[in-house]
């Protein structure tokens, strides 16, 4: 038969809707089991339904109604087992529940084999194990699609419940929800998921669809309902892909499904955005060349400052081929950090303000390591050279608030003012040094509170004292103090 | 004594409170009659049972004996008065949940299910985050965020919750000075209005500067009070016996 033609046939269909369902499920269900922790109990509790199976079998006979019965009180039983056994007794909590949960398995695949030989009935093991999805009933369907139902619209309504309590469980407690009644309460949809399970990709791989595709959309997205969405949808598509493949190559639809989900999940491993390896290690690739690129500028502003910025002077110092160095040169001109004349480079206004911020950052983190670190200031340079490329302009203000604001750093070298910042602050005064205040301040802002101070536009002052927090200057017969934060912003010029 | 100038109405009531884990006595009969509109800073060396004590009071725990009530009521009829702020450290700082998501938890106590989060409630979660500084972060995953900046997450979703009894387990641990500038200014304001707020708080030398109240504890009461009347050399002294080398290195003693 042409494939399409099987598609076309009643039980491919039932088939399809089955796997649809039960792919849904297991990925919206899967992200709390995955979120808690809890995958190793999701495994424990799918091979632990077998037994509960098996005795529905022996006291209703065959009945979808009975194994389900029987299956989820199985599951609950397991669930109650695993924790007393770790609230009461010194197991460790793993090891609890592979005792539980290979015990009732075994129990199970006994009471199977005793069954088919002595009552003569066929109740295959491996239908049970690996599911048997292209036998699946109408009352099978039904039933599966009543639990998806149930179990989606659970999540829904308690969301909120889930979402606390998984996050972090003593906030959902002092908000007055039980904890434990959400534990055994998600215990019991994980129970009715595998029981629906069964039919499609069986108790052994129960697990595959329940962690893979929500371990993938965790990989995907940052906010949980994002994530349960996309759980849902990658269970949907690996069942569907899974069962096409399985019918297509004619192998058994349960692992073709779980290798699907696998593939998927790997695809997103590599190619997540953001937490992709492909992605993390291009971030990667690109800190190491912007960490080149400004050690280049940095190594041209001191340089240039000296007065001897060449080519050859650059790459001697970086230990660089002078092609490359060149070559970074263009690159950065294009930029406007540089401007090229023939052989003559020159960093621009630009390139100078990245150039101070990146010493700023190197002199504030040598100067954070020394004082608030104890570090012995000869073994700081090679880690403030890295952190000088890392750290945020955010974050250097922390570390600046966090210093009191220093002017030298530990090999007192002067430390550049913030950008924005003037070039000349009345803080950079020595005591008995003289200035006058400029025109001209950063913002009116500053204007008015010197104003408030009584040092207008064009006052001579000179610096008293410059210790600590304040400052003291005299104006004419006056002592004004100002604060080092006022003092660092404002703008002085020779007197 | 205070309580002639200023009758307080009392909020929280324990009585007898005792607590063991693994049949070691951690908290052993503690009283406390916690007044409205207080900073209580609660103080005590390690293992002196100071989070126990919260988990006591807010019902997470089993204890031995005695009882807490607040407003008169048993705490599990008080949920929506009561919030609490844990240690930072036990959280999962991967979980796929944003700023916003999390401060707006703290409208859950007044949500029934499946109701809305409505205009008040985004409007409050707002005026929190503002409050703290970190309105720009709202759609950050909560991991990206530095400790100070997850603190302040923590205390906007107790500001958002609108209870009137705080319980802050070391709020300070862990953050830069600008944020524990914020959340103490915060605080201050949250009892200016009335509210009442206990901090568990290891730093002896902001004591006086931060809480007008505090509790002495070392698995027993030592004594609690006006900071300006209890907070004393002899009484640190009383809780941190065995711990002075530590004291005397700090300078918080000085003989």
């Amino acid at each position: 038969m042409e494939f399409l033609e099987i598609l076309q046939q009643e039980w491919a269909i039932r088939a399809l809707i089955a796997s649809s369902l039960v792919g849904l499920m297991c990925g919206v269900l899967g992200c709390f089991i995955v979120l808690r922790n809890m995958s190793l109990v999701g495994d424990a509790l799918a091979h632990a339904i077998l037994p509960g199976v098996v005795i529905a079998f022996v006291v209703v006979g065959y009945s979808e109604l009975g194994f389900f019965t029987g299956a989820v009180l199985a599951g609950l039983l397991t669930a109650v087992g695993i924790t007393w056994i770790q609230h009461n007794v010194k197991t460790k909590n793993d090891a609890a529940i592979g005792i539980v949960f290979t015990a009732m398995f075994s129990l199970g695949v006994m009471g199977i084999s005793y069954i088919s030989k002595n009552e003569g009935v066929h109740l295959d093991l491996k239908d049970f194990l690996f599911g048997n999805v292209l036998g699946v009933s109408d009352s099978d369907l039904y039933l599966t699609a009543g639990v998806t139902f149930y179990v989606l619209l659970s999540v829904v309504v308690f969301y909120r419940y889930l979402f606390v309590s998984t996050f972090q469980a003593v906030i959902a407690q002092t908000m007055g929800i039980s904890v434990k009644m959400v534990h055994y309460f998600l215990m019991l949809l994980l129970s009715f998921a595998v029981v629906a399970s069964l039919q499609t990709v069986g108790v052994i791989l129960v697990v595959a669809m329940l962690i893979t595709p929500a371990s993938t959309a965790l990989l995907l997205s940052n906010r949980l309902p994002t994530v349960l969405v996309l759980a849902g949808t990658i269970g949907l598509l690996s069942a569907v892909i899974g069962l096409l493949l399985a019918i297509q190559l004619e192998t058994t639809p349960g692992p073709a499904m779980a290798v699907t989900a696998t593939l998927i999940y790997l695809l997103a491993v590599f190619f997540a955005p953001q937490k992709g390896l492909v992605f993390r290690s291009a971030q990667k690739r690109k800190l190491r060349a912007r960490i080149r690129m400004e050690d280049i500028i940095k190594r041209s502003f001191h340089l240039q400052n000296a007065g001897n910025l060449s080519l050859d002077q650059l790459s001697q110092q970086l230990e660089l081929a002078p092609r490359t160095v060149s070559k970074a040169i263009q690159q950065l001109s294009k930029q406007r950090f540089f401007e090229t004349d023939n052989d003559k480079i020159t960093l621009t206004g630009r390139g100078q303000e990245l150039a101070r911020r990146l010493v700023r950052a190197h002199r504030l983190w040598e100067t954070y390591l020394v004082d608030k670190m104890g570090m012995d200031a000869e073994h700081i340079h090679d880690e403030a050279e890295h952190f000088e490329h890392l750290l945020t302009d955010e974050m250097l203000d922390e570390v600046d608030a966090e210093l009191g604001f220093p002017e030298l750093d530990p090999h007192g070298s002067p430390i550049p003012a913030k950008i924005g910042l003037p070039k000349f602050p009345l803080s950079r005064l020595q005591p008995s040094q003289s200035a006058r205040i400029a025109a001209k301040q950063m913002n009116e802002h500053i204007t008015a509170q010197l104003w408030k101070l009584g040092l207008l536009p064009d006052t001579d002052i000179s610096v008293m004292s410059n210790e600590g927090q304040e400052i003291q200057v005299r104006s004419g017969e006056r002592v004004i103090e100002l604060s080092r934060e006022l003092a660092r912003q404002v703008n002085v010029v020779d007197g | 004594m205070a309580e002639e100038q200023t009758p307080d109405k009392t909020v929280i009531t324990v009585k007898g409170l005792s607590v063991s884990y693994d049949r070691k006595r951690v908290l052993t009969n503690i009283f406390l009659d916690i007044g409205a509109g207080h900073l209580y800073g609660v103080v005590g060396p390690n293992g002196a049972g100071k989070s126990t004590l919260f988990k006591a009071m807010l019902g997470l725990i089993d204890t031995n004996a005695g009882s807490v009530s607040i407003n008169g009521k048993p705490v599990e009829n008080s949920r929506k008065e009561v919030v609490y702020v844990p240690q930072k450290s036990e959280v999962d700082w991967t979980f796929p949940a944003t700023v916003l998501d999390i401060v707006l938890m703290g409208r859950y106590p007044h949500k029934k299910i499946l109701q809305r989060m409505d205009q008040h409630d985004k409007d409050l979660a707002h005026a929190a985050l503002k409050e703290l500084g970190i309105e720009s972060l709202r759609d950050r995953q909560i991991g990206e965020l530095s400790g100070g900046q997850q603190q302040r997450v923590f205390l906007a979703r107790a500001l958002c919750q609108e209870a009137s009894i705080f319980f802050l387990d070391e709020p300070f641990v862990g953050v830069d000075i600008t944020t524990e500038e914020k959340i103490i200014a915060v605080l201050k304001r949250l009892a200016a209005e009335g509210k009442t707020l206990l901090v568990v708080h290891h730093d002896l030398s902001t004591v006086p500067e931060y809480f007008d109240q505090v509790i002495f504890i070392n698995q027993r009461l030592v004594t609690y009070g006006d900071t300006e009347t209890v907070f004393t050399q002899e009484n640190i002294a009383k809780t941190y016996s065995g711990q002075l080398p530590i004291l005397h290195r700090t300078g918080m003693l000085d003989e």
